[in-house]
């Protein structure tokens, strides 16, 4: 068993209150080509991902992500690429897309855990508000924004911490 | 100290565009969030603006203000909703207090 791999995903939290120490670029970098080595449907990497230092654009994308609570140093847009995805015969809706952006989050995720940030993926934002700030193009469909950081002391509590995973 | 009364602005331009953009922000992802989420949006879209008129409040408002951040940022009514409801009627009720402090019996309507 792999005890290091696996203690860092028993480790991981979703962090909702971080410092306003900033995050290595090198580190960021990590983060986002950890979405390469994603399980990705049929390799067709139909997912843009977008990385967010500027701290500018950083404020300006929480302003449009009620989801967003934490104040994020950075941040990695996930978009699916809807104009290849049709290309390839995909309805832009197609739950497979979006499986794909789940895995690319979560292998980010625990790329973030690896370099020593802390993270939490948000969903709850305008995706019209985000392209546009993003000047992201009309193919371009951003669904899921994982902020970057490093953990303040004290943190939120959780949305239900009785909550335990379902088993068959 | 901060003068009192009800006429006074006490938000930037900035600051009220910010709560601008959160609530039509949240309106859309409601659309898609789970029900519990409503409430949650609301109270935040209220911290944030407890936040932006903090410094400048009157003592009224700023009592309002430390019954808003009570809340905690993740409360939702879910596994103990008769305590949820109840914090949110003590904020309720501090609205009130401020309301009838801000507008004496006396203040032109």
């Amino acid at each position: 068993m792999n005890t290091v791999l696996y203690e860092a995903l028993r480790a991981r939290r979703v962090t909702r209150n971080m410092t306003p120490e900033p995050v290595d670029s090198s580190h960021l970098d990590l983060v986002v080509q950890a979405a390469r080595y994603a399980p990705n449907a049929g390799n067709r990497r139909l997912q843009t991902i977008v990385p967010v230092a500027d701290q500018r654009m950083l404020q300006l994308l929480r302003q449009v992500s009620p989801g967003m609570v934490a104040r994020p140093m950075a941040a990695v847009v996930i978009c699916i690429d809807t104009a290849r995805a049709v290309d390839f015969g995909f309805d832009p809706h197609a739950p497979g897309l979006f499986i794909d952006v789940g895995t690319a989050a979560a292998t980010m995720l625990l790329a973030a855990q690896a370099v020593g940030l802390a993270s939490c993926p948000v969903t709850s934002f305008s995706r019209a508000a985000v392209a546009r700030l993003l000047a992201l193009g009309p193919g371009q469909d951003p669904r899921l924004i994982i902020c970057l950081g490093h953990a303040a002391a004290d943190q939120p509590p959780a949305m239900d911490a009785s909550h335990q995973p379902a088993h068959a | 100290m901060a003068e009192e009364g009800a006429g006074r602005q006490l938000l930037s331009e900035a600051a009220a565009v910010e709560v601008l953009a959160y609530l039509v922000t949240a309106a859309r992802t409601q659309i898609d969030e789970a029900a519990e989420y409503a409430p949650l949006r609301l109270m935040t879209a209220a911290q944030k603006l407890a936040d932006s008129i903090s410094a400048d409040a009157s003592a009224p408002v700023r009592a309002l203000i430390a019954a808003i951040a009570t809340m905690p940022v993740t409360a939702v009514p879910r596994s103990d909703r008769d305590a949820y409801v109840a914090r949110v009627d003590e904020i309720c009720v501090a609205a009130a207090d401020c309301l009838l402090a801000v507008n004496p019996p006396d203040s032109p309507l």
